[in-house]
């Protein structure tokens, strides 16, 4: 054992593939970085290239990629508001105001260190948990997943901002518009056109919800922000801040490892969970959606644990669980590799070099980190008027990009029309963003488990595994009602 | 009419129209699905009705409690007409620009789009920077995506004739 | 006459048809590949770009455009200039959706059609702990189960859920009632449905059930190819057991383009493909994706006019479509 781990760490350690994994890293955070453009965008890119590289290389050369667009995206999400992935999106609702209030180099920082704990720890758990966790992800079946996802829904509450009445009439909207589209019995909803036939897509909602409002604010109201944001070096986040948040971060780390494992559930829904539950836990959770450090860190720290772990289902399934583990299954296949239990017997050495490889990988991300963040810090030297124009451009081009469609363009403009009203009327936009992520895994398990169990609701009911999650539904419910309690008895005494 | 009573009247005729209207003549049912299976419509359908449920109830919080202190948003201290024109004028452009990308392409129309924004947002001070952001920029990112990715950006049928 | 005619048409072609068909390919062409990235696919026609270059002489890249079952790529491809820069990687799905959605499907003809380029098996299979040996054991347990047996599909009417469904009526079962289908989006999903024991047996693409076959988590009963698998010598198809419909199912890619290509475009795609066909690296890729190069080996305007026909057909038969 030792041995091999011993010649893995030798023929990894050559200077072609760290230089590889350099070039996968920092690309990929520069890639994340860019509003509109998105780390399937930047695997499908590399894709090609590792049709002439040798196996080992080419998959650290993706997963990098894929690892350093996820940090990446929290840098957009909290200097522009623009989240690059739809996992940075909590890092954005304190991200950004934390911009604002010229913290932004602190914020950046809290987002690195968290993202590289995250990614580190997630790689431990691939190396020693692969196994355990693979069995239990496919323990997951329809009414497990329904209730998982059910519980995840209820970071709604958390992130409703005043109101958690129009938090839940903006998750309604989510989870409405997610409808649209082909449905798993092949019925087309909502198709009032052919193009609508595809459904709406992530990223065009994402970017149109989040990031183009800011722009029809600008024009609309005209009060553009003159005040420069300080420079980044002396922004340090404070030993004192580390540790405040060290618990979220561990916390996040965990439930990325373990979320990010079971097929399907991804990066995005790993950091919901993790917001949620560090805003009921914390000391600060008041201070949550208003620029709290803690809250990055809770979103962060699980979206790269999560991202690390869906790397378990590909190695020890064979199973891809997002759109990107799925182009490296691809990779893996051309280079005449079969990911699943056989890996691990038939090419032992492989699996090492690329643990060992994942390991390195989470080192370099810190610096990759480092090095962009001063280069992107410039962007607040950039007047409003002209960067959220800016912004505009690259997500037009970016959005076009990714499936050659005008209709997602207008999807991306409609969108950012429906977020203005919706801050008109003060409904905020996350819960919509969650609801509609979450929207089509609810409902899917819940068709999934009633055509099972044959019409029969008990099903979601029926496990272990269900009865825990149904607990913790309880528990989310009663916290957010005691709550909401606690706040109208204080208003009605401020009114007295 | 206050705005939370707006608001919950928008959110309430929202879903109805959905719950109604759209999800009956809109959510057609598959030829087949087993009889015990949720069809198409039951999701949709419980969304909307909750919907619902939730606008009628912040209409009733509205009417019959006093209005909870809500931050005034900041402007530039135009009048609300004014500021309505402005975002009919930016809706329309997004909308214009829709409809002239078959005819004018994606380039030209984007360059279009972004000046026009630009000009909107109020900036007239940086020049250059402008006609950087509005004509090279939407340049180089055609380039890019075109020679990286190779995505194929939609030529216009007036400009097809000069390649773009 | 008729020559005359002929060389006129020729003519008016050569003079309205762009001047560049005689140069073609001038820029690189765009393969819309109409599923995700990262599937069998995409993996297909990644296969292709790769190994059609150097007799193309242009680069052909991939650009994949999903949704709506594939019918997204499809449309766009059928909509495109007929000037042979933007082709499509077909699948059986453009001949099956327009077959059970002729509403808002494209039409299964609205292309040129280039060629056939692989035939992609299809596997039944169990978990490896499941009682049954064979599809009699199974078909039997199915019967004996009152339709509470439940299998994994793309769709009801996508090629995952036709194969069952055939077996099923080939079995004097009701297709549609005698087991209960769970829909799932994707083959790893799929796959993972059977693992994980969710659902009691699939009959989809070899692809990503091969490796769980291998590892002995799942087992082969049938597969549904016009011969045996290579890497399946023992399991006999579904024509040598004598299922009359299953039998004529199977998975395949084909290359296709806008209709009416211009000449020279057909006559350059007829040199690429026939010089893909013996190349080493294609036939190496499709023998690691489970599948089988099928270049050349059948005439594909008369191929894809009779998968349409059988599935329209199946489709009646199945009740999805009124007789």
């Amino acid at each position: 054992m030792l041995n091999e781990i011993l010649s893995a760490l030798q023929s990894v350690a050559t200077l072609q593939n760290l230089l590889i994994m350099i070039a996968g890293i920092w690309g990929g955070v520069i890639v994340g970085a860019i509003p509109g453009m998105t780390g399937t965008m930047a695997v499908t890119l590399a894709l090609p290239f590792t049709f002439y590289m040798d196996p080992v290389p080419s998959i650290l050369l993706l997963v990098a990629l894929y690892k350093g667009s996820t940090y990446g995206g929290s840098v957009s999400a909290i200097l522009i508001k623009t989240p690059g992935t739809a996992s940075a999106a909590c890092t954005a609702l304190d991200g950004y105001p934390l911009a604002q209030q010229g913290k932004a180099g602190k914020a950046l920082n809290m987002a690195l260190y968290s993202s590289v704990i995250g990614d580190f720890i997630s790689n431990l758990s691939l190396i020693f948990f692969a196994a355990p966790l693979a069995i239990l992800a496919l323990r997951i079946g329809p009414p497990e997943f329904f209730m998982l996802m059910l519980f995840a829904l209820t970071t709604v509450a958390g992130v409703s901002g005043n109101s958690l009445l129009l938090g839940l009439v903006s998750a309604a909207l989510g989870l409405l518009l997610a409808t649209v589209g082909e449905d798993m019995y092949g019925s087309f909803r909502f198709a009032f056109t052919p193009d609508m036939q595809a459904g709406l897509s992530i990223a065009p909602v994402l970017i149109g919800l989040f990031a183009l409002p800011e722009l029809i604010k600008l024009v609309v109201m005209r009060v553009a922000k003159k005040e420069k944001a300080a420079t980044l070096g002396a922004q340090h986040v404070t030993r004192e801040e580390f540790m405040g948040s060290l618990r979220s971060i561990l916390k996040g780390s965990v439930i990325g490892s373990v979320l990010g494992a079971i097929p399907g559930i991804g990066p995005s829904s790993a950091a919901f969970f993790s917001y949620g539950e560090a805003q009921r836990s914390s000391k600060r959770g008041s201070n949550f959606g208003k620029g709290e450090l803690e809250g990055i860190a809770a979103s962060e720290s699980a979206n790269n644990g999560a991202c690390g772990a869906t790397m378990i289902p590909l190695l020890a399934l064979g199973v891809p669980g997002d759109v990107i583990t799925g182009v490296m299954l691809g990779a893996f296949m051309i280079q005449g590799l079969t990911p699943g239990p056989l890996l691990f017997q038939t090419n032992m050495h492989e699996v090492y070099m690329l643990l060992i490889g994942m390991l390195i990988s989470s080192v370099l991300l810190f610096f990759a980190g480092k090095a962009t963040m001063r280069m992107f810090a410039k962007v607040s030297y950039i007047p409003q008027t002209l960067l959220t124009p800016l912004v505009l451009l690259l997500c037009i081009f970016g959005i076009y990009s990714i499936a050659s469609s005008t209709f997602d363009v207008a999807v991306l403009l409609v969108m950012g029309v429906v977020g203005f009203g919706m801050f008109l009327l003060n409904i905020p936009a996350a819960p919509f963003l969650i609801a509609f992520i979450l929207g089509p895994m609810l409902e899917e398990n819940l068709r999934r488990a009633m055509a099972i169990s044959r019409g029969d609701p008990s099903v979601l009911l029926s496990t272990p595994i269900t009865w825990i999650f149904a607990a913790l539904i309880v528990f989310a419910l009663g916290f957010t009602l005691r709550r909401e309690i606690r706040k109208t008895k204080t208003e009605r005494q401020v009114a007295q | 009419m206050s705005k939370p009573v707006l608001r919950g009247l928008v959110i309430a005729a929202f879903f109805a129209l959905t719950a109604f209207a759209l999800v009956p003549t809109f959510v057609p049912r598959p030829a087949f699905i087993p009889g015990f299976a949720p069809p198409p419509d039951m999701w949709p359908r419980a969304v909307s009705l909750i919907g619902i449920a939730l606008g009628l109830l912040a209409l009733c919080l509205a009417l019959t409690r006093p209005a909870a202190q809500e931050e005034p948003v900041e402007t530039d201290g135009s009048s609300p007409w004014r500021m309505g024109l402005r975002f009919a004028g930016l809706v329309g452009v997004f909308g214009l620009f829709l409809l002239l990308i078959p005819y004018l392409g994606f380039l030209l129309s984007t360059m279009a789009l972004t000046l026009v924004v630009v000009l909107m947002t109020g900036e007239r001070d940086h020049k250059l920077w402008i006609f950087l952001l509005s004509f090279v920029g939407p340049g180089l990112l055609l380039l890019f995506f075109t020679y990286s990715l190779g995505t194929q950006f939609p030529k216009g049928a007036l400009t097809k004739p000069f390649g773009f | 006459m008729k020559k005359l005619l002929g060389s006129i048409a020729l003519a008016m072609i050569a003079m309205t048809g762009p001047l560049a068909a005689q140069t073609y390919p001038e820029q690189a062409v765009t393969l819309v590949v109409p599923y995700g990235p990262g599937g069998a696919s995409d993996l297909a026609g990644r296969a292709l770009a790769e190994t059609a270059q150097p007799a193309l002489g242009q680069p052909l890249t991939v650009m994949n455009r999903p949704g709506a079952g594939g019918m997204n790529g499809a449309r766009s491809v059928a909509a495109a200039d007929a000037d042979g820069y933007t082709l499509l990687l077909a699948r059986v799905g453009m001949a099956l959706s327009p077959a059970v959605m002729p509403g808002s499907a494209v039409p299964w003809d609205s292309y040129t059609f280039l060629g056939m380029l692989e035939a992609t098996p299809m596997i039944l299979a169990v978990r490896s702990d499941a009682p049954y040996d064979s599809v009699e054991a199974l078909i039997a347990a199915i019967e004996g189960d009152k339709g509470s047996m439940t299998y994994a599909a793309s769709g009801a009417t996508a090629i995952d859920g036709f194969t069952t469904q055939a077996l099923l009526a080939d079995n004097d079962l009701d297709p549609l009632t005698a087991a209960t289908l769970v829909p799932y989006k994707g083959g790893g999903a799929l796959a993972t449905a059977l693992l994980g024991g969710h659902v009691d047996f699939v009959a989809m693409s070899a692809g990503s059930l091969m490796p769980h076959i291998e590892s002995g988590d799942l087992k082969a009963l049938m597969v549904f190819a016009p011969k045996r698998m290579e890497s399946l010598p023992e399991v006999a198809t579904a024509q040598e057991l004598g299922y009359e419909t299953a039998g004529q199912i199977a998975g395949w890619s084909a290359l296709y383009g806008p209709k009416d290509l211009p000449e020279a475009v057909v006559a350059k795609w007829n040199t690429v493909l026939s010089d893909v066909a013996t190349n080493e690296q294609w036939l190496e890729l499709a023998r690691r994706r489970g599948s089988i190069s099928t270049i050349g080996d059948v005439d594909m305007t008369e191929f894809a006019k009779q998968q349409y026909e059988l599935f329209h057909g199946l489709a009646k038969d199945f009740g999805y479509l009124p007789n």
